[in-house]
């Protein structure tokens, strides 16, 4: 008894086998519910917990996970997926087709923030107990690509423990406890303070990790993370605060992780409003609302310089509302209008502002990395062409009702597209806003164009991927040439960690556990 | 008596009925959480329909009352962040804070007088010239860049202490608690010097010019001159009369530990209730604002009153004036 507890103990102290691992993010995950809150902080952490019947590498591409393969129906009536045969949830249950088929009910009910991802599907069937069909009233080619964060939870254990349909607003058994079929099960959840995750040791999978227990730690002040890892208190932190990046590189002891995240932050413009409303002279008329001095404004901001001194050299530029690593990207329109203030000038004098004008620059200021010291150099450039904005920086949380309210003249946006498609802007900043369709939700400045229009439904349906792509390219030349938006750079992702930790960094900022080893 | 003590205790009633108004009136202003509760993918219906839920829909003063409803019955709604009920969240974090406040105020006192009266004894020494000059840091520096000093110094460079949170925990019931842990006392000893930091120097200052003040009474040269031994009138007859006006202080200054624990928490990653309510202001987290500052100032106004009951209690001049029948 006794050897055999030492050799037990051996065996954890060797740090090939088996380490614990802890990391520090600035949010905590607000609840252990798949299908409560579709935001990136819990997204993300449950992906370690619970799984899809797809799931995204480490390249982002679709790979298959509680589902071992899919196909079209007919000519495109829905997808048919075979789900993988012996997989258990933590609890034991047998993972089967009613599962798949009450997890459908459950992220698609009203209560769910998932409930936008069902849009297209018309039913679930079973058709055999690991036989699924997905019936969407249109054809859709993207929907396995759409799914990647629709996690399965078993029925019977819902329903025993009365959490059948997810209650954001009182929450209920799911918000602190889980049940999954991922390779990491929750042991201790305090929301705020700590959540404990450790091995399944029923995972269908194969681990490929060392770690025998993670703690997860919500750390909201960035000098105290950075403090953190540079004692030794945790082994990764994210984000790096971008001014403390060079630092933590020059340390042996820690390596800084750089990628390029989804997000693409622009600026949006007033495209409907009969005048500026913050404007000092201006007061009769858009000027915004002339694509030539929108074109102005994206010819007056110097991206470069933007990246170099705010960015610290740590972003890449954008020139178009999704960045390269997302599908449906328009490779052949990646240049981004030139710095050149003279045309930037030559611009407003043929749209009658010789004089320049002032306007209102609403900005986030604790939304987007440095987003007010990105608009405050905006708002330099701009004054170098004429047009002087009043800059007005607010929290976030004050800044969505500002935009709701349509009080600005410009204003700063940052969007990751939630399927990782070219689509998904197109639909929610692009389209004309239409409630009832459910189009154009993020499209504060009521941006219309009638082709983009016509094109997004024809592009939600085609099969073929080259025709696709030539629609999307279509889409990305209008929102150029018309200046829908400024796309200006992709937010950069930078993580710290001690230098013996090996991970993989994915774009959407989604810390997988199971892709970690602690050398 | 009684009378005064009736209009005592309304007037508190009363001062915590607009505290709770004041606090409602700019719960607007903080911004809209809606957007946090929603994903990227809500729609214009979403948020309406949210907004009725929460009774956001409703002017403040409704939503004022809504909330005094629930909380003369003990129900302070639930979290919008966390889904919980408020109450629950606040048993949870109060051990924290109550403790952390426990042993900065210990070490506030008992250092602080230390050093009061050291520096009050030696006043031309040079070891107390030296501490009353450093205890202009604790003085002018901010709360929060001490703590990131001292982070830098014990954690990162010497590695002797953790850099943030509590440590191991041990549960005795309802309360959480890290003394009985050896990286639970750590993990205490760097929060609760910065948090006590400008109290002990307040402390110390007072003493150190009350007890000069003092030793330059009269029954001082007495006691000195029947030869009683230096420690001895030092200590049984000077300190005793220091005392007086420390106690009133440091009793006024605990409800300010515990309220000013919001920035040393924030440093440390504590996870008190004043860590609850700075995340609950990032997120608009209404209910877990609205319990906190209604806890703060039922605090003070409790201390307040009971300094006013005890004047009372002690100074006769009040009761005479009070039964003399105006």
């Amino acid at each position: 008894m006794i050897r055999a507890f030492l050799l037990a103990s051996t065996v954890l102290a060797a740090p090939a086998f088996a380490e614990e691992f802890r990391w520090a993010e600035t949010t905590d995950p607000q609840t252990m519910d798949p299908h409560a809150v579709n935001s990136a902080p819990v997204l993300g952490f449950l992906n370690n917990v619970y799984e899809g019947l797809v799931r995204r590498g480490k390249d982002m591409a679709i790979e298959p996970a509680l589902a071992t393969g899919w196909e079209p129906i007919g000519d495109g009536e829905g997808w048919r997926f075979t789900l993988r045969q012996g997989v258990t949830f933590h609890g034991g249950e047998a993972f089967n087709a009613d599962d798949v088929v009450f997890s459908y009910q459950r992220a698609s009910d009203e209560a769910s923030d998932t409930r936008s991802w069902f849009a297209p599907v018309s039913e679930v069937v079973k058709v055999d107990d690991y036989t699924v069909d997905i019936m969407t009233s249109a054809p859709n080619p993207i929907f396995p690509d759409s799914i990647a964060n629709w996690m399965m939870m078993d029925s019977g254990w819902a329903e025993a423990n009365g959490t059948a349909l997810p209650d954001k607003e009182n929450g209920n058994y799911a918000t602190l406890n889980t049940n999954g079929t991922g390779a990491f099960m929750v042991t201790a959840r305090e929301p705020g303070l700590r959540t404990v995750l450790e091995p399944h040791a029923g995972w269908w999978g194969e681990a490929t990790h060392n770690i025998t227990r993670a703690e997860l730690t919500p750390i909201q002040n960035p000098a105290t993370a950075v403090a953190a890892l540079l004692s030794g208190d945790v082994d990764l932190i994210n984000p790096v605060p971008i001014q403390d990046a060079a630092r933590l590189a020059g340390n042996d002891a820690v390596k800084v992780i750089q990628g390029i995240e989804a997000r693409v932050i622009m600026l949006g413009f007033p495209h409907e409003a009969d005048a500026l409303k913050y404007s000092a002279e201006t007061t009769d008329a858009n000027p915004f609302a002339d694509a030539r001095v929108r074109r102005a404004v994206a010819q007056a901001v110097n991206v470069p310089a933007i990246l170099q001194t705010i960015m610290r050299g740590n972003a890449e530029p954008a020139s178009q509302l999704v960045s390269p690593a997302m599908r449906g990207y328009s490779a052949a329109l990646s240049d981004r209008p030139a710095y050149d203030p003279d045309a930037a000038k030559a611009l407003l004098a043929e749209a009658g502002y010789a004089d320049g004008f002032s306007f209102g620059l609403k900005c986030p200021n604790d939304r987007y990395l440095n987003d007010e010291a990105v608009c405050q150099a905006v708002t330099g450039m701009l004054a170098q062409v004429g047009i002087t904005a009043v800059l007005d920086a607010m929290p976030v949380q004050n800044y969505w009702p500002e935009l709701r309210a349509d009080n600005y003249d410009m204003y700063l946006l940052g969007w990751s597209p939630g399927t990782f498609d070219a689509e998904h802007p197109i639909r929610f900043l692009a389209s004309t806003p239409n409630a009832e369709k459910k189009l154009g939700s993020w499209n504060f400045g009521g941006f219309s164009n009638a082709r983009v229009d016509e094109l997004l439904p024809m592009i939600q349906s085609e099969i073929d991927d080259s025709k696709r792509q030539a629609m999307l390219d279509e889409v990305t030349g209008i929102l150029q040439d018309e200046v829908a938006y400024v796309p200006m750079y992709v937010q950069p992702l930078v993580w710290g960690a001690k230098s013996n930790v090996d991970l993989t960094q994915r774009p959407d900022n989604f810390f997988i556990l199971r892709w970690v080893t602690v050398n | 008596m009684l009378a005064y003590v009736i209009q005592r205790v309304a007037q508190s009633a009363l001062v915590l009925l607009v505290v709770g108004l004041v606090a409602f009136s700019m719960f607007r202003f903080v911004g809209d959480p809606i957007d946090n509760m929603l994903g990227q993918e809500r729609t214009q219906a979403d948020i309406e329909r949210l907004r009725v839920v929460l009774g956001l829909d409703q002017p403040f003063v409704v939503q004022y009352y809504k909330f005094l409803e629930g909380a003369v019955q003990g129900n302070f709604g639930v979290s919008y962040r966390q889904g919980r009920p408020v109450s629950d969240i606040l048993i949870e974090r109060a051990p924290a804070t109550l403790e952390l406040a426990a042993v900065s105020g210990f070490l506030a006192i008992s250092i602080g007088i230390g050093l009061g009266v050291f520096t009050a004894i030696r006043r031309n020494g040079i070891g107390a010239n030296v501490i009353m000059s450093a205890s202009l840091i604790g003085v002018s520096l901010p709360t929060f860049l001490i703590g990131i000093l001292l982070i830098y110094l014990f954690s990162v460079e010497l590695g002797w202490l953790p850099s943030f949170g509590r440590g191991e925990t041990v549960d005795i019931g309802a309360w959480s608690t890290g003394f009985l842990t050896a990286s639970g006392l750590k993990a205490l000893i760097l929060p609760s010097i910065t948090l006590g930091l400008y109290q002990m120097t307040l402390i110390m200052r007072l003493v150190r010019s009350e007890m000069l003040e003092v030793l330059r009474q009269d029954y001082i040269r007495f006691a000195r001159a029947r030869g009683l031994r230096e420690r001895a009138v030092n200590f049984r007859h000077a300190l005793k009369n220091t005392l007086v006006p420390v106690i009133t202080v440091t009793g006024l200054q605990l409800g300010s530990i515990i309220a000013f624990a919001i920035i040393t928490e924030t440093v440390f990653q504590w996870p008190g209730v004043g860590l609850l309510f700075i995340n609950a202001i990032q997120f608009v987290d209404i209910p877990v604002m609205a319990a906190y500052l209604m806890l703060i100032s039922v605090m003070f106004v409790g201390i307040n009153l009971i300094v006013d009951l005890l004047y009372f209690a002690i100074d006769p001049r009040l009761r005479v004036d009070r039964t003399g029948g105006h």
